[in-house]
Formats: C-alpha cells, structure tokens, sequence
C-alpha cells in the first residue's frame, strides 16, 4: 500500500489531536489526565503531570489567567472548565516535587533577569543537566515581588528559588545592567536567554540595545546574532504570567539546540497555540454547571474536585461507540490504520492482524458518523485487496463463503427463464442466493405477484451477485462473476432487474451500473398489496440493512409498504443513513465468528421490540442472536405460520444449499414443466444426524453434501477405518483445499448414522483426494458442472 | 519444522478396512503453506492410509494452520 493512502486516512482520524484546552494553552499541559486525577482527589498525581509541562508550577499553578478556557469544548453548554482554578487548588494541594535533573550534562548557559520567564528558562536548562548561571538585579523575582499574598502565598517563590540552587542554578547578581559589564561576563557562555519581563532587563542599556533591531522571532524568539534569545515582552492584553513563562520555555528550548548545535527553528511545530480538530461531542453533557468557590483564593478540595468532575474528558470515538468491531480492538481508526498498514508490510513473523482486518463488516457507519468522513470499512477493503494480490489473504476466513457462492452460481442451481409463455420480457426478478435459501415459499409468492402486477413479462434470474467476491477482497473473482451475469442479462433481452436484497443492488450499482436495477420494495410500492398482506399483531423495530444505508428511496419505499399494510413501526435511534450492520457484512462473521455475534448482538440489544428487515441475512442473524424477527416477506406474503415466524429459526448452511436446490427444482416444475434433475447418488444416501453433532457441523462450516460425499467416496473406495468395539467406521476426503472426515456407523434400516464430522485444511499424505485437483472425484457433488 | 506441537493422539481400535491391519505409528509429514511437519500418527503400516484424530484436526492442527496462515 502506498504511505499515501495512510497518510491521507490518517489525516482524517482526528482521535489522536488534543483537546482544544490543551492546544490553546501555551504550554500544553495534559488536560485531560490532570483534572482526571483532580477529579479523582489525587492531587499529588495530578501535580505530577502538571510539573511534566509546567515550569516552576509552585509559582505558576498560582498565576495562569487561563486562556485555554476559551476553548473549552464546554463553553457551549454551561461554561469552561475553570483550570486556573484546578491548576491553583493543585499547586495548594500538592507538595512541589523536586524533578529528576539530569547528571550534569557539563553544558553551561546564561539567563538574564529574573522574572517569571527567566526563572522558568533557568529551570527547564538546568533539568536538563546545564550548569545555568542567572544574572538578575536587586533580589531576584522581578514582577512575581510585589503580588499580594492573596495571589501568591507568601512562601511560593522563596521556594521557587531554593529549588533552583538545588538545581545548580548559581545567581548572579549585578549592581547594574550596563551593556557592557555584561556582554563581558556573558563572553563564557555559548548561549543566553533574556526576560524582559524583568523591569530592571528591560529598561537597561542592555535589554534596550537588545531590542533596537526589532523584535525577537516569534519562532526560536531568538533576538541577536544566533546565541541570544529573548522573551517576556507583554502581549497587547498585557502582561500575563503564563506567557512569560512559555516564552521561557520556548528560549530555554532554542538555547539547547544552539548548544547542541542544531538550528533553534528545527522541529518546533505545534509549539505554538493552534485549534485542535478534534471533535468531541457535547450532545449528552448535562447542565453542569461550573463551581464558584466560596474564596476563589483559596478553593477547597472539594470545590476543585467537583469543578474537575465537569470535564468532558474530550475525544471523539464517534465511530468507536457505535461499532462493536472498532470497540473490541480498543482502539480507534487512526491506530488501526497504522497497524493494518505495518501488518502489509510484515515480510517474515506473525501477521496478526489480519482476522481484525477481515472482520470488519465493512457497512460504512463509521463513515456517516466520522466528522471528517473516516471510512474504515473502504480502508479496509483496500487493505484486503492488496493481501490477495500478495497472496496473502488467509485461505480460511472467506473460503466457506466463496465456495457457497460458486455452488449457487453453479448450473446445477443459477438459471436464468423468461416468464412462462413468453418470448421476451421487459423485467427480471432477482431474488439473490439468499432469500429463496431462507424464504422460498414467499419467493415464489413475490414471483408470481410481480408478474400478476407487471405488464410485458417478467423473467425469473436466479443467481448469487457476486458481493462475496468483492467482500473477500478479490477484484479478478468479483470482474468473472460481473462478466457472467450480463452474460445471462443479456442473453435474455436485457431486462430491468427487479432484485429483493439490498446486497445485490449495491452490488450491481457498484459492478454492473450499466444493468438497469431496482429494488423490489420500490417496485412493489407502486402496485395494490398482495391479498393477504397484513401488519403483525405488535410494534416492529425496523432495522434497515447496512447495504441499504444509502438508499434513500428504498428505506422510503419500505416505510410506504409498512403503512400501506398497517404496520405500526418504531425508528430505532441508529437507522437509515446511520443504520448497524448484522456481522454478514464484509464477510466478517466469516472471518471471525465472535465478532459477527458482537454485530448481531448488539443490533438485537437496541430494541426491545421484535425486530423487521428487508434483508433476509439480516433477518436470520438477528434471529441467532435470540432476537425474535421478521423477513419484510412474513408481512407481505405470509405463510400459514405467519404468528410463528418471528421465532422460526434461521436455517444453517447446508439447509441453505438444499433449498436452493429445492427451490430451484420446484420452481422448474411448477411453472417450466421442466422435470427434477435428480442426482441418483448424492440423493439416495440418507443421513440421520442429531442436533448436536449438527450444531457441530455449523459451527466448523461442514456441510451434509460434504459428509455424502465422503460417504460415497468410502463406499466406492473401501477407504476406511473401522473400529469393531464401536461398530464404527471412520471416512476421509479432499475434495476441496480441506480434508473433512465422518466418523459413523450404518443404521438396521439404511440410514447412516452421523457420529462425528471434523475438518482440517493441513494436507496428510495417505488421505483420498489429497493432491487430487478441486474440485473432488465424486460424482454429483460439489462444484463440477462450471457456470450455467 | 519441529514436531513438538503437533505430537499424535491415540487413535486405539481402528483397523484399516482395505488391508484389515491394525494402524501403527508412523512418522508422517504433513504439509501446509509450504511448511512441513514431522508428526507421529497412526497409520496402516501396508497401504500407508493415516488417521487424524478430531482432538488433533481440531486441536493443535487448527492452531498451526492459523498460525501458518498469518505468516
Ligand atoms: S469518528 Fe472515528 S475515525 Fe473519525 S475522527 Fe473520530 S475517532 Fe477518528
Ligand atoms: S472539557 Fe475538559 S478536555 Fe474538554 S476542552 Fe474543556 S477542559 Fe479540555
Ligand atoms: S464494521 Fe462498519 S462501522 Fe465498523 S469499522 Fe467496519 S465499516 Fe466502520
Ligand atoms: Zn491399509
């Protein structure tokens, strides 16, 4: 992949920026865990990261006017969170803690004056090892001498400075600043930091003849020559502690890259204040509004800890908390995106993050919910492809799903008729693979209703779209199945497809735009209701599949056929362009078949009503996950059953291929004339299986054709184990890249009684089918016959 | 590739129905994404068919194949 596909994604997700209160503050000091300590009441942790930013914090914690508070994300719901106040209550709270310095590093420096931002230059040069010497006038303090007690507690600078000699910071003091005394005792050092801020600087001959060149650049706030740094002007407002001091920081800073020699401008983005982008939403932050201490000199514990206790704590996660997949990683897109990115390039070792990056349903809500239009389930896509291309992609996470979709597009199930009686037709129903494998009784119902209701003939398309290709990340399997159903639209006079899964139409939409298609719920909005259409006996949450997310008209179409059969509807909060995926989405219960369940699970928990889709797959996963729901067909065309058909269990993976089979036989018969294609051998074997070892089978992908196949294989073969203490025998094959074997036993009256069935994909010398080409040597079985 | 994560698993009463032998163990090589293992299994010592247990296709086989496939 290209670092610029993850740049530009990166870009987008702005998880990672920092709150605007800690972007517009000029020192950037952590916000979010400082008053999450605060809140806590652990005022000796919070002080610790404030002395991680904050110079001299037993001074300043008393001092900053809050710029930052401006920002804050909580202006716009019941005021700013008041840090000054945290930083104050902290400062009180909190014992000062000498820092770390380094050993001395033998690098000297010079600051002039002693102010605020001379002390605070000093401070950050002589953590980091330097030996500082400050030359300041009259005792040192400058400003900071004359604040009210009430302002700053008496005790805050005497510390301040002790602290200082404790860093090795020797004070200088010079009678007079005059140029040229102290351009002289400045000679020994390689670079010096000036603070205006001090009055007796300023008004020097020296702070004078500093500033007669104009003044210092804003960036390195160098002031002459490429050794002499300066800062602490006041700004237009006036002068304000808080900036003194980040002009100290920022010249204690260029002073060290001048000593170490590097350029003062090199690497000082985002030093400055900027506006964060980061997005927070302040929709559910419930009127809170701020403390007022009863001294606002003095805030008590309390007081600070319940200021505190309003910070949002700001993030955005808008995508993380709806989706259950970027959940469950614990991260967000910008972290997944670096990750899936280094995982490409990942040439020997484990690539781990592949089944992540398969299981993402790629259902596009991030992307409606991203204020910035971050699209993970497109990155992801991208990722997916460039895995295959490598030939990197896992064989087993979207094997099953490949194989299901070229048994139905096989001959033995696709078929493509025209409407019985007729040469041409001006329509097609395309119903997909999935609703006559779930709902073929209502199928053929919808069948006969469109050709009751369209005039100039409707065939009948019998096909899968193809999107498991296209989900699986291969564009060569995805352009084949394209090529093959306009193939069959063609052949047939090129109809309007009217197609019932809103899968398939994006499919076609994004594949095959030149095939005129529509959904069926449009279409069958526009005509009377079938008779026996009817609403259920009970509200109905109605979940909009997430394939459907950007059809509007279709979700609008459904909404119109709810209230024309009378069905009272409820809107659940994430619908429409905003709807959840179930987890088939993107293959992912495929790849990964508990985060599928999370998809589901958590659809199914947003209501407590039962549940409506007009997608079929959607129905049935929902339904898996416990929750009673309805295909759109139960209203429309409801069977006999229909007050039980919210409960009726979904079918498993082999009923599915076996009414697709049936369906397409029946259908044949009914209205073709065409007799049953039976197949004697694959027909003929019955199976007894009890739900456990069927519910086994489900869960390991292994189908009933797949359990004959290797029990005709063993009879024609006589490969076999046989176990005589059980009775038992023992079967293998490969018919496919895996090997699936049957333990079972022969029941009195003929049945095959089905014990056990596993699978493996590692390829064992000595098992039948082994090196064989896929696909398999047993007749009827499987995809042999190659597209219809 | 070592055999120590894919040792074999007892496999006791099955007999080989074309030869009507019982099974030994044998070393075999399986193989999977180009990497090959050395693995103790059960095997009919004329016709050289080899069982794999369910406790090991679903065991420690499942997780060398997902292991391979991450390579
Ligand atoms: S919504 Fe998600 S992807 Fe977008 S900025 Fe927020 S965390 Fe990042
Ligand atoms: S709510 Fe908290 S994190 Fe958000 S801007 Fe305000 S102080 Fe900063
Ligand atoms: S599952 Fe959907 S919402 Fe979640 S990351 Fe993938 S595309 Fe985005
Ligand atoms: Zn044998």
């Amino acid at each position: 992949m290209e670092q610029g596909l993850l740049h530009d994604f990166e870009a987008r997700c702005t998880q990672e920026e920092a709150p605007s209160c800690q972007s517009m503050c000029p020192l950037h000091v952590e916000v979010r865990p400082f008053v999450k300590f605060m809140a806590e009441g652990n005022f000796p942790e919070a002080r610790k990261i404030l002395d991680r930013l904050m110079p001299l914090s037993g001074v300043l914690g008393f001092l900053c006017d809050g710029p930052c508070t401006a920002h804050c994300r909580r202006n716009t719901v019941d005021g700013a969170v008041n840090l000054p106040m945290l930083e104050r209550a902290c400062a009180e709270l909190s014992a000062f803690v000498k820092p770390m310095s380094m050993p001395g590093s033998g690098r000297k420096a010079a600051v002039v004056g002693s102010g605020l931002s001379g002390l605070s230059a000093a401070f950050e040069l002589a953590k980091k090892g330097y030996e500082i010497t400050l030359f300041h006038a009259g005792a040192p303090g400058g400003r900071l001498l004359s604040l009210p007690t009430k302002q700053l507690p008496r005790n805050a600078l005497p510390d301040a400075l002790e602290m200082l000699e404790r860093l090795r910071v020797t004070f200088a003091e010079l009678p007079v600043f005059s140029s040229g005394r102290l351009e002289s005792a400045l000679a020994d050092f390689p670079a010096v930091y000036v603070g205006l801020d001090d009055e007796a600087v300023q008004s020097s001959e020296y702070g004078t003849a500093l500033l007669e060149g104009g003044l210092p650049d804003p960036l390195t706030l160098a002031a002459r020559g490429t050794d002499v740094f300066a800062g602490g002007l006041p700004a237009d407002a006036g002068p304000s502690f808080i900036l003194e001091a980040a002009d100290g920081k920022k010249g204690a800073a260029s002073v060290d890259r001048v000593v170490k020699g590097v350029p003062a401008a090199s690497a000082r983005e985002k030093e400055a204040v900027y506006l964060s982008t980061l997005y927070t939403d302040v929709s559910s932050a419930a009127g809170n509004p701020a403390v007022i201490p009863a001294d606002p000199a003095a805030p008590t514990a309390a007081e600070a800890v319940a200021e505190a206790g309003r910070c949002l704590q700001c993030r955005c996660l808008e995508c993380v908390k709806h989706c259950p997949y970027l959940a469950r990683y614990k991260g967000y897109p910008k972290r997944y995106a670096r990750e899936f990115y280094n995982n490409l390039s990942i040439v020997h070792g484990q690539r781990k993050a592949n089944t992540q990056i398969n299981s993402c349903a790629e259902c596009g809500l991030c992307a409606v919910l991203c204020p910035y239009d971050a699209d993970m389930g497109a990155f992801c896509a991208d990722v997916r492809r460039e895995m295959v291309r490598d030939k990197r992609m896992p064989p087993r996470h979207h094997e099953f799903a490949l194989q299901d979709m070229e048994f139905s597009n096989s001959a033995e199930v696709a078929f493509f008729r025209l409407e019985p009686g007729r040469s041409e037709c001006g329509w097609a129903f395309f119903p997909g693979c999935q609703v006559p494998a779930s709902r073929p009784e209502q199928t053929e119902a919808a069948y006969a209703h469109l050709r009751h209701a369209l005039p100039g003939g409707v065939g009948f398309f019998f096909s899968c779209c193809g999107a498991p290709a296209r989900w699986s990340g291969r564009p060569a399997l995805t352009a084949s199945t394209a090529a093959a159903l306009r193939e069959q639209w063609t052949i047939n006079g090129k109809p309007v497809l009217i197609v019932a899964c809103s899968s398939c139409l994006a499919f076609f939409q994004a594949e095959l735009p030149g095939i005129p298609a529509r959904s069926l719920w449009e279409t069958l909005a526009e005509f009377p209701l079938p008779d026996a259409a009817g609403p259920a006996g009970r509200t109905l949450a109605l979940h909009d599949p997430c394939t459907a997310r950007h059809a509007a008209p279709m979700q609008e179409n459904v909404r119109k056929l709810l209230a024309a059969v009378g069905q009272e509807v409820e809107e659940l909060a994430l619908s429409g362009k905003q709807t959840r995926c179930c987890g088939y989405g993107g293959l992912a219960a495929y790849a990964d078949r508990e985060t599928g369940d999370l998809y589901s699970l958590s659809r199914a928990g947003d209501t407590r009503n039962t549940l409506l889709s007009y997608c079929v797959v959607c129905r049935d996963r929902l339904r898996a996950a416990g929750k009673p729901s309805l295909h759109l067909f139960d209203l429309l065309f409801p069977r006999e059953d229909a007050g039980q058909a919210a409960l009726r269990p979904p079918p498993g993976i082999s009923a599915r291929q076996e009414t697709r089979l049936s369906f397409r036989r029946s259908l044949l018969q009914r209205l073709w004339h065409e007799p049953p294609v039976r197949n004697p051998l694959m027909d003929e074997i019955l199976l007894r299986i009890d739900d456990a070892v069927a519910e086994k089978m489900e869960m390991r992908r292994i189908l009933r054709d797949d359990v004959k196949a290797v029990l005709l294989y063993a009879g024609e073969h006589g490969a076999m184990f046989s176990n005589a203490a059980s009775g038992r025998s023992l079967a293998c094959l490969r018919p496919r890249q895996v090997t699936f074997w049957v333990e079972y036993s022969r029941e009195e009256d003929g049945p095959y009684r089905i014990h056990d069935a596993y699978c493996h994909r590692m390829v064992v010398p000595g098992v039948p089918g082994e090196g064989a080409p896929s696909p398999c040597t047993v007749e009827g079985y499987a995809v042999k016959g190659g597209r219809m | 590739m070592s055999t120590a994560d894919l040792r074999d698993t007892d496999a006791e009463g099955w007999v080989c129905v074309t030869c009507g032998t019982a099974l030994e163990r044998r070393s075999v090589d399986i193989t999977y994404m180009a990497s090959v293992f050395k693995v103790e299994l059960p095997r009919c010592p004329k016709c050289g068919f080899t069982l794999i247990p369910p406790e090991l296709a679903l065991g420690r086989m499942l997780e060398a194949e997902k292991i391979l496939e991450d390579k």
